[in-house]
């Protein structure tokens, strides 16, 4: 087993073993922190795949300012709030069988099934490239993520701003 | 290069003509904030303007913007009947009672209804799975925001979140499939999909094929609310302000059907064989044509059933929609030209008998308060007009003539017949009856129940009798004279090469 390889079972182990704290544990801020470590992985991986931008873009933008954001959001909201969910766990006997299942057909399919291997052929400008796809092929989809992005906006807006301020009644 | 991108602009007008319509109310809600419905007025232009630029792509076949969307007679088709939608809808807000309890950021209700139109032009053109992922998303965010938008009703509030947990599972379900299909044939493109598919798939790789379309067919039966993805829809229609629930039911549903028909039938069907169960040959393993049939028949059995039993009037209505999705499933699945013609008519038809049954019961909640049916009592007497148009509504949508949607269904249940599916047709035409007691149920309560002592007759302004008359026209008017609209379906489905 080469360098490479080793490395990225290394990266997906932490990926994985990081992404299951988030979704197990029941402290928010532990669920944050790993966060960390989930994304930086997959940063990892995008080097090792020599989508170096990618990679670069990960780690300022997720790592460097959602998390950071994430963090900032637990720690304005009230620690006592977040706390006292009530927690209730219902169907839980169909939803375990139905989860079984699909993982197990999952894993079935995914390690019988012939994938399309591509051998990865090492880059040296990714970011003229990229760039060139952006203004081109995908000029459409990078326009529209953006007006997703403003509609998200307004909806978040409007979803959490408080209505006793500026609403006649 | 830079030519491509320039024709390009100029087939895609009418989206851009919605962004333009997306930023100006933001401006305007800015600028003018004592002007409350300026917002309404603004989509309203806007969504005439695309619908002049829209009028122009019908006859055109072009591909733009470098493979990601195409425009033709079917994406005009579908685009037309959104915008009529959408128009009816921006009316319906501005008279909708719910909305003016929030007139201080009803700004924002019309920049998401716009951004929620967008979305839906955006999926009925797109051939590329990203775009499709995007416009999905685009129209899914702001419906769900749409529907928790009367923040103090707590009945609106639960539904946005169950709308959000569902919408959201089923979307990632869906770009999951999409992954694993990308990742088998490399491209994203759904002609290419297609040509990847049909070069014959290994049969080590038939099983994660066929799971691929089987996680797309999830999220897009979310998205129309066919049986088993229906739970959420009930909830939803409940608790959203009435012109929310109306372009859910319709809007969002032509969308989707348009999404649906062009992305399965380009991607998993071989247009050569012409149709029938062989159409579906590409993908082998499993007959999706039984199986979209079996849910087809499952949302009319169950959409049918349970609206027996409902007792407030939005939730009949969503249960009825249910039915109808399933109906307008039977097109997809027979996938003959016949059957995609006949399923776009009825979308047509759909479009004004459904908008004015949520129209009606607008109205009667704006006047007095009324969602249950034991409310509806004696509003035969003190409403005639409305009384009578939703009498005729609900006619329309159980199938009787002489409406459009008697013609509507002949034309899907022949089509049906021809290709073979007889059984199907049997369920179909057994549900159709069973749905007439829930409609006539209303009516009868209507007519035949005596009103409150002392009740009044209600009064209603004079834009709302036009609006419903231009709702009521053409449901009357297609049950009459229908080969124009026909004919236009048949032209429209033959990009797929029927």
């Amino acid at each position: 087993m080469d360098l490479a390889a080793i490395l990225f079972y290394v990266f997906a182990l932490v990926t994985i073993g990081s992404a299951a704290v988030v979704v197990f544990s029941r402290n928010i801020v532990h669920a944050a922190f790993s966060l960390m470590f989930t994304l930086m992985g997959v940063a990892a991986l995008y080097v090792l795949l020599y989508a170096d931008f990618l990679a670069a873009t990960q780690l300022l933008v997720y790592v460097g300012g959602i998390l950071i954001l994430i963090l900032f959001g637990v720690m304005l909201t009230s620690q006592g709030y977040t706390l006292n969910f009530r927690e209730a766990t219902v169907n839980v006997v169909p939803a375990g069988l139905l989860s079984v299942a699909a993982a197990i057909l999952l894993i079935y399919a995914f390690s019988t099934g012939g994938w399309v291997i591509t051998e990865v052929d090492e880059r040296t400008d990714t970011v003229y490239d990229l760039g060139m796809m952006l203004m081109t092929d995908y000029l459409l989809v990078f326009i529209v993520a953006g007006v997703l992005l403003l509609v998200a906006i307004i909806g978040a807006i409007v979803m959490s701003t408080r209505l006793s301020v500026n609403t006649e009644d | 290069m830079a030519e491509q991108t320039l024709q390009s602009i100029g087939l895609y007008l009418p989206e851009i003509t919605l962004v333009l319509a997306l930023t100006v109310i933001i401006l305007a809600d800015l600028l003018a904030e004592r002007f409350r419905n300026a917002g309404g007025w603004i989509l309203l232009t806007g969504l005439v303007v695309a619908g002049f630029f829209t009028f122009r792509q019908f006859g055109a076949s072009e591909s733009i913007f470098f493979d990601m969307a195409a425009v033709d007679t079917y994406g005009a088709y579908f685009k037309s009947m959104i915008l009529l939608a959408a128009g009816f809808v921006t009316v319906f807000s501005l008279r909708s009672a719910e909305l003016k309890a929030y007139a201080s950021r009803v700004g924002e209700y019309y920049m998401l209804l716009a951004g929620m139109v967008l979305g839906m032009l955006m999926m009925v053109g797109s051939t590329n799975v990203l775009l499709i992922y995007l416009a999905f998303e685009v129209t899914s965010l702001s419906s769900y925001v749409l529907t928790g938008f009367t923040k103090k009703s707590p009945r609106s509030t639960e539904a946005s979140m169950k709308y959000i947990i569902y919408g959201s599972v089923s979307s990632a379900v869906m770009i999951y499939g999409i992954s694993l299909l990308v990742g088998f044939t490399g491209a994203t493109g759904i002609y290419e999909i297609n040509a990847a598919l049909s070069g014959g798939i290994a049969s080590d790789q038939l099983l994660l094929v066929n799971l691929a379309v089987l996680m797309i067919v999830v999220g897009m039966g979310f998205k129309v609310a066919v049986v088993p993805f229906h739970f959420w829809a009930p909830d939803v229609y409940e608790g959203a302000p009435f012109p929310v629930t109306s372009i859910l039911a319709v809007g969002s549903k032509i969308a989707a059907f348009g999404l649906l028909t062009r992305f399965f039938v380009i991607t998993f069907t071989t247009a050569t064989d012409g149709g029938g169960a062989a159409g579906w040959s590409v993908v082998d393993g499993i007959r999706w044509d039984l199986l979209l049939g079996a849910m087809a028949a499952l949302a009319m059995i169950v959409g049918n059933l349970t609206a027996l039993r409902q007792t407030n009037i939005k939730r009949m209505l969503a249960y009825s929609s249910i039915a109808h999705a399933g109906y307008l499933l039977m097109g997809l699945v027979v996938l003959t030209g016949q059957g995609l013609a006949a399923m776009m008519f009825y979308l047509f038809v759909y479009l004004f008998m459904n908008l004015g049954a949520f129209y009606v019961a607008m109205l009667f909640s704006n006047a007095t308060g009324a969602e249950t049916l034991a409310d509806y009592r004696g509003l035969g007497h003190r409403a005639p007009l409305q009384a009578v148009s939703l009498t005729i509504f609900l006619v329309a949508l159980t199938g009787l003539p002489p409406t459009g949607g008697f013609v509507a269904k002949l034309f899907l249940f022949g089509a049906a017949i021809s290709a073979g599916w007889i059984w199907l047709v049997i369920i179909a035409g057994i549900t159709t009856i069973i749905s007439l007691f829930y409609y006539i149920r209303v009516v009868r309560v209507m007519y035949f129940e005596k009103p409150d002592e002392g009740a009044e007759p209600l009064r209603f302004s004079a834009d709302t009798r036009v609006v419903l008359l231009l709702l009521l026209i053409p449901t009357l008017a297609l049950g009459l004279y229908f080969s124009p609209l026909m004919d236009l379906s048949r032209a429209a489905v033959a990009i797929f090469g029927f």
